[in-house]
C-alpha cells in the first residue's frame, strides 16, 4: 500500500536573466520530472547538493507548493490545492519538519502551547486533554513539562528540534518530511536527534520523507535513497545497496566522498562547478561534469531505467562493466 | 493539576508604588517626559473639571492681563487674550483637543496601514501591486499639501478633519507590515504554522500581529508627534481646527498678533507643543532601543 | 544604467498621473466642479460654457482623459478672485519660492552634514552631546513657533531684521534660517548616525589596520560610503522643503505658492489649487528623480542589479 504518491512532478518559476524589469526572460527548473513513493513506516532519504530541488520536492510532496505538472496522490485521492479546507483537514496526516527550529517557531510563545497548537487547530480536545497529550508527545520526544513554559530561545538547538517534533506529531501523522532536519545542529546532538527519529518510526510506524546533503546520516535512517541533481532523480535503490554499489557516476562520486576510516579510497572527482537551474545543459544534466560523458550524453537525456535487481539508474553507459571501478 | 492559589489582589497603594519604582529606574530625561506626557494625559481626561473658565468667556475689563509672576493676577494665572478669555482655561482645552486629534489620527492610520499590509503581503500580485502604487503616490507628496488639497475640495469639519490626519503615515506603517509579514511568511513561523493547517485568520491574528506589534508601537510614537505639529500647523494657518473650539496650533494663531504685546498668548501653547512633541519622540526613542535593539 | 534611468523616468510620469488622477477623483467626489471652480454667483451662461468646455456633459472616462489632457498643458481654469488662468498666477509665484528654498537646501545640506559627520568623528564629546541636544528642537519645534520665536527676538526685541514683506532681500533673512533650521538639525542626526553605522564597519578598520592615514580613510572610505544613505534622505527633505514652505511664507507674508496656496485653499479657488498641485507635483517628481539618478550613480550595487521592484 502506498501512502503518498509522486508522479513526474515538475516545478518550473520564471525568472528575469538580465538586469531590471527588461531582463531575458527565463525559466528555474527547480524539479523536472521527479516521482516517488512513500509507504507507511518505511523512509525515503532525498540526497543531492545544495540547489538541486530537494526542499522544492519535499514541499511539492505535501503540497504545500502546487506543481508546475504531475500529480501528488495521498492514499490514493489527488491533494488538494494548498490553503484550501480541503488541505488544511489533511495536514494532521502528513508534517513537517525544518533545518531552522527557531525560525519555525513563535518566540513570544511558550514552546508548550506551540505544541497544543496542532490540536487548538483541529479543534479535537479539551484544553485539558491537549495539555495532557502535549505531555505525552513531550515525553515521547525527549522534552521535560518543566520545559512547557519555556520560550524557544531559552532552550538549546536539539530541544527546540525536539520540540518542532512534538509538535509535528500531536496528531498522529503517517508521514513526516524531514527538510534538513540535523543540519543546524551540534555533531553531537545530531546523533541523539537521528535515534530519536528511528525510535519513533519504530514505536509510532511514521513514514519519512529524509532530505539531507548528509549521507552518513541518509545512510542510517533510510530504507530507500534517491539521489538528484539538477531537479531530477538520477539513481535510486534501496539505501545499503546504494551505497555499496553506486552505478550512477554522481552517486559514486558522491559516495567517494563520504570519509571513511581505514586506507586511502579512490575518489572519482568531479570536474567544473554545479550548473545554474535556470540553464540546464541538454541531454543529460550531468554530463558537463560527468568524467564518462560521450556525445550520446549530451544529445539525449537518459530515463530512469529500472534494473533487473530493483536499482533504478538514469545513465545511458550505466550497464559498460568497464566503467565499473572498484570502489 | 492541582489548582493553583490565586494571589490576593494588589493593594492600589502598591501598584502605584511599584509604577512609581519603575518609571524612578528609567533613564532621567525618559522619565522627565513619561511624567509629562502622563500631566498631559490627564488635563486631557479632566479637561472639563479642571477648567477655572469655560474659554469662551469674556472679560473686557482683565483683557490683555500678563501671567501670574509678570504682573499678572491669580485669577489668570497664564494671563488673558485680546478678548479677556482665560489663556490657562483654553490651553487646558487645546490639548484635549490637540491630543484627541493626534490620537484617533495615529489609530486610524496605524489601522488601515497594518490592515493594507497584511492584505497586500497575504494576495500578493494585483492587491499588493495596487496597495504599493498607493503607498508609493503617498510618499511622494508632501502630506502637508495632500491634506491642503483635500480640505480645499471639501472644505473644513472636525470628523474630516480628524479622518484626514488619520491618512498621514498609513504607509509607513502598510511598509512595514507588508515586509514583515512576507518575511514571516516566507521562511518563518508563520509558514509553518500555515503547514499545520491554520487558516489565515489564525495565522496574522495569533502569530504575525503580536510579533510586530513592538515595531508598529514604536511607529506610532513617531506619528503621533508629526500629527500634532501638522494639526497645530493647519489650524495655525486657519485651516485646521475652526473657533469656537480651540487646538494649540489656534491659540498660537491668535497669539501671533499680539506678540509684541502679549506674547504669553502665543508662547503658552507653543511651549506644550514642544514639551509634548519632545517628551513623546524621548520615549519613543527609548522604547525603539528597549523593544528590538536591531532597529535604529 | 539606461534601464535604470528608464525605469525611473516612467516611474516619475506616473507619479505626476497619480496625482492628477487624485485632484481629478477629490474634485468630482467634492460637488459640481463647474459649481465649484466657478464663483456660486456667476451668470448661468458662463457655468453652462465652462460645463461645456470641460465636457462635463460627457461620460465619465472622455472627462477624465479631457482633464489629463488639460493638465498637461497647463489649463486650469481660472482663479476665482482675479480672474487670471490660474496656472499664471502660480508661475509667477514659484521663483519667489524658490528664493527661500534653495538657499534653505543649502543650509540644511551646508551645516547639517558638516554637523552631523564632526559629531560623529567626536562621539560622546561635548561638542557631539551640545549637536544632538539642539538638534532635537530641529523635530520637535512647528516651524511656525520656531518663525514667531525668531521673529520675537530679531525684529521686535533686536529690531536687526523685519519681519514680514519682500522689499529687500535681507527681507528673506529669517524665512530661510526658519525653512533651514529644522532640517540642518534632522540632517545633522541622520548623518552623525549613518556616518557612525559606516565607521563600526570591518572595511574601516581594516583600511586603517592597512596604515592608511586616518583622514584618507575617512574621506575615502567612510564618506562616500556614509553619503548613500544621506542621499535618499535629502530626497525626503526637498517633500518638507514644500511643506514647510506653505507654513513659513504664511508667517512672515512671503510671496511664494505656499502663501498662495493658503489663501486658495481658505477661499476655495480651486482652479489654484490644482494648478498649485500640479506644479509641487513635478517639483517633487524631479527632485526624486534626482536623488535617485544621484543614489544609482553612487552606488554602484544598484546600478547593477535589477533596479526597479
Amino acid at each position: 500500500m502506498t501512502l503518498l504518491e509522486a508522479t513526474n512532478l515538475r516545478r518550473h518559476y520564471q525568472v528575469r536573466a538580465g538586469r531590471g524589469p527588461f531582463g531575458a526572460k527565463a525559466v528555474l527548473r527547480a524539479v523536472d520530472g521527479v516521482s516517488l513513493s512513500l509507504k507507511p513506516g518505511r523512509t525515503l532519504g532525498l540526497v543531492g547538493e545544495s540547489g538541486c530541488g530537494k526542499s522544492t520536492t519535499g514541499k511539492l510532496a505535501l503540497g504545500f507548493i502546487p506543481p508546475t505538472a504531475g500529480t501528488v496522490r495521498y492514499r490514493g485521492t489527488d491533494m488538494p490545492p494548498a490553503g484550501t479546507p480541503a488541505w488544511r483537514a489533511l495536514r494532521p496526516r502528513m508534517q513537517m519538519v525544518y533545518q531552522d527550529p527557531l525560525g519555525a517557531l513563535d518566540r513570544r510563545l511558550p514552546v508548550g502551547v506551540q505544541i497544543m497548537e496542532p490540536l487548538a487547530i483541529h479543534g479535537a480536545k479539551s484544553p485539558a486533554k491537549q495539555r495532557d497529550r502535549a505531555a505525552g508527545v513531550m515525553a515521547a520526544v525527549g522534552l521535560q513539562m518543566h520545559q512547557f513554559d519555556r520560550y524557544p530561545h531559552e532552550l538549546s538547538g536539539g530541544q527546540r528540534q525536539r520540540v518542532v517534533l512534538a509538535r509535528a506529531l500531536m496528531t498522529e501523522p503517517d508521514l513526516l518530511v524531514c527538510d534538513e532536519p540535523i543540519s543546524a545542529l551540534d555533531v553531537s546532538i545530531q546523533a541523539q536527534v537521528v535515534n530519536l527519529l528511528l525510535d519513533l518510526q519504530d514505536q509510532m510506524g511514521i513514514a519519512y520523507l529524509f532530505i539531507s546533503h548528509d549521507l552518513k546520516v541518509v545512510r542510517q535512517v533510510s530504507h530507500e535513497v534517491a539521489v538528484m541533481y539538477l531537479g531530477r532523480i538520477v539513481e535510486q535503490g534501496e539505501a545499503e545497496d546504494l551505497f555499496a554499489r553506486p552505478l550512477h557516476p554522481y552517486t559514486r562520486a558522491l559516495v567517494s566522498a563520504i570519509p571513511v576510516l581505514g586506507p586511502r579510497r579512490e575518489r572519482l572527482l568531479l570536474q567544473g562547478d554545479p550548473p545554474n537551474p535556470v540553464d540546464v545543459p541538454s541531454g543529460c544534466a550531468f554530463h558537463t561534469r560527468c568524467p564518462f560523458a560521450t556525445a550520446a550524453c549530451r544529445a539525449e537525456a537518459p530515463a530512469l531505467r529500472t534494473l533487473p535487481d530493483g536499482r533504478q539508474v538514469a545513465c545511458h553507459r550505466v550497464e559498460e562493466p568497464a566503467l565499473q571501478v572498484a570502489a | 493539576m492541582a489548582v493553583r492559589d490565586a494571589l490576593p489582589a494588589p493593594l492600589p497603594t502598591s501598584t502605584l508604588a511599584t509604577i512609581a519604582r519603575r518609571v524612578a529606574r528609567l533613564p532621567f530625561a525618559v522619565s522627565l517626559a513619561t511624567l509629562w506626557l502622563v500631566l498631559m494625559v490627564v488635563v486631557a481626561l479632566g479637561a472639563d473639571l479642571l477648567l477655572p473658565y469655560s474659554i469662551t468667556a469674556f472679560d473686557l475689563k482683565a483683557r490683555l492681563s500678563p501671567p501670574l509672576f509678570f504682573g499678572g493676577v491669580l485669577a489668570h494665572p497664564l494671563g488673558t487674550d485680546e478678548l479677556g478669555r482665560d489663556v490657562l482655561s483654553r490651553l487646558i482645552m487645546s490639548i484635549r483637543m490637540s491630543l484627541l486629534i493626534a490620537l484617533f489620527g495615529t489609530l486610524i492610520a496605524a489601522t488601515l496601514g497594518t490592515a493594507l499590509g497584511i492584505l497586500a503581503a497575504h494576495f500578493r500580485r494585483f492587491v499588493e501591486t495596487l496597495i504599493l502604487m498607493a503607498i508609493d503616490f503617498q510618499a511622494s507628496m508632501p502630506f502637508m499639501i495632500i491634506a491642503l488639497s483635500v480640505l480645499a475640495f471639501f472644505g473644513n469639519s472636525l470628523p474630516l478633519f480628524i479622518g484626514l490626519m488619520g491618512f498621514h503615515s498609513w504607509e509607513r506603517y502598510a511598509r512595514i507590515t507588508r515586509g514583515l509579514t512576507l518575511a514571516a511568511n516566507e521562511q518563518g513561523y508563520a509558514s509553518a504554522v500555515r503547514q499545520l493547517g491554520a487558516a489565515p485568520g489564525r495565522i496574522y491574528g495569533r502569530h504575525v500581529l503580536p510579533n510586530i506589534a513592538s515595531t508598529l508601537i514604536v511607529s506610532m510614537t513617531l506619528t503621533f508627534p508629526e500629527i500634532i505639529l501638522l494639526e497645530s500647523g493647519l489650524s495655525f494657518l486657519g485651516l485646521g481646527v475652526q473657533p469656537p473650539l480651540t487646538s494649540l496650533g489656534n491659540m498660537v494663531g491668535y497669539g501671533r498678533e499680539y506678540i509684541t504685546r502679549a506674547p504669553w498668548i502665543m508662547l503658552a501653547p507653543a511651549t506644550v507643543i514642544v514639551l509634548t512633541t519632545l517628551s513623546i519622540s524621548l520615549l519613543g526613542d527609548w522604547l525603539r532601543d528597549k523593544l528590538d535593539p536591531t532597529l535604529r | 544604467m539606461l534601464l535604470f534611468t528608464a525605469s525611473r523616468v516612467l516611474r516619475a510620469a506616473l507619479t505626476i498621473l497619480f496625482v492628477m488622477t487624485f485632484a481629478f477623483v477629490v474634485l468630482r467626489l467634492s460637488g459640481d466642479p463647474a459649481l465649484l471652480i466657478m464663483s456660486v454667483d456667476a451668470p448661468p451662461e458662463a457655468i453652462k460654457a465652462f460645463r461645456e468646455a470641460w465636457g462635463l456633459e460627457r461620460p465619465i472616462w472622455e472627462q477624465y482623459l479631457s482633464y489629463i489632457g488639460h493638465a498637461f498643458t497647463g489649463d486650469f481654469g481660472k482663479s476665482m478672485r482675479d480672474g487670471r488662468p490660474a496656472i499664471d498666477l502660480v508661475m509667477e509665484r514659484v521663483p519667489a519660492t524658490l528664493a527661500i528654498t534653495l538657499p534653505a537646501l543649502a543650509l540644511k545640506v551646508g551645516l547639517g552634514i558638516p554637523a552631523g559627520v564632526y559629531a560623529a568623528l567626536h562621539r560622546n564629546s561635548f561638542a557631539d552631546r551640545m549637536t544632538m541636544a539642539v538638534s532635537v528642537a530641529g523635530f520637535t519645534m512647528p516651524s511656525f513657533v520656531l518663525a514667531l520665536l525668531l521673529v520675537l527676538l530679531f525684529s521686535v526685541n533686536l529690531g536687526w531684521l523685519p519681519a514680514s514683506g519682500a522689499d529687500s532681500p535681507t527681507y528673506a533673512i529669517l524665512p530661510i534660517i526658519t525653512l533651514g533650521a529644522s532640517g540642518a538639525a534632522i540632517m545633522a542626526r541622520f548623518t552623525r548616525s549613518a556616518m557612525l553605522e559606516v565607521l563600526g564597519q570591518p572595511y574601516i578598520r581594516a583600511a586603517s589596520a592597512k596604515g592608511v592615514e586616518w583622514r584618507r580613510v575617512i574621506s575615502h572610505h567612510a564618506l562616500p560610503n556614509a553619503a548613500i544613505p544621506t542621499v535618499t534622505i535629502i530626497g525626503f527633505m526637498i517633500g518638507s522643503l514644500v511643506a514647510g514652505a506653505v507654513v513659513v511664507e504664511s508667517v512672515f507674508a512671503w510671496p511664494g505658492i505656499g502663501r498662495l496656496l493658503v489663501s486658495a485653499v481658505a477661499n476655495r479657488d480651486l482652479a489654484v489649487v490644482q494648478a498649485i498641485l500640479m506644479v509641487i507635483a513635478t517639483w517633487m517628481v524631479l527632485a526624486n528623480f534626482t536623488v535617485d539618478m544621484a543614489y544609482g550613480w553612487l552606488d554602484p550595487r544598484v546600478r547593477g542589479t535589477a533596479a526597479a521592484h
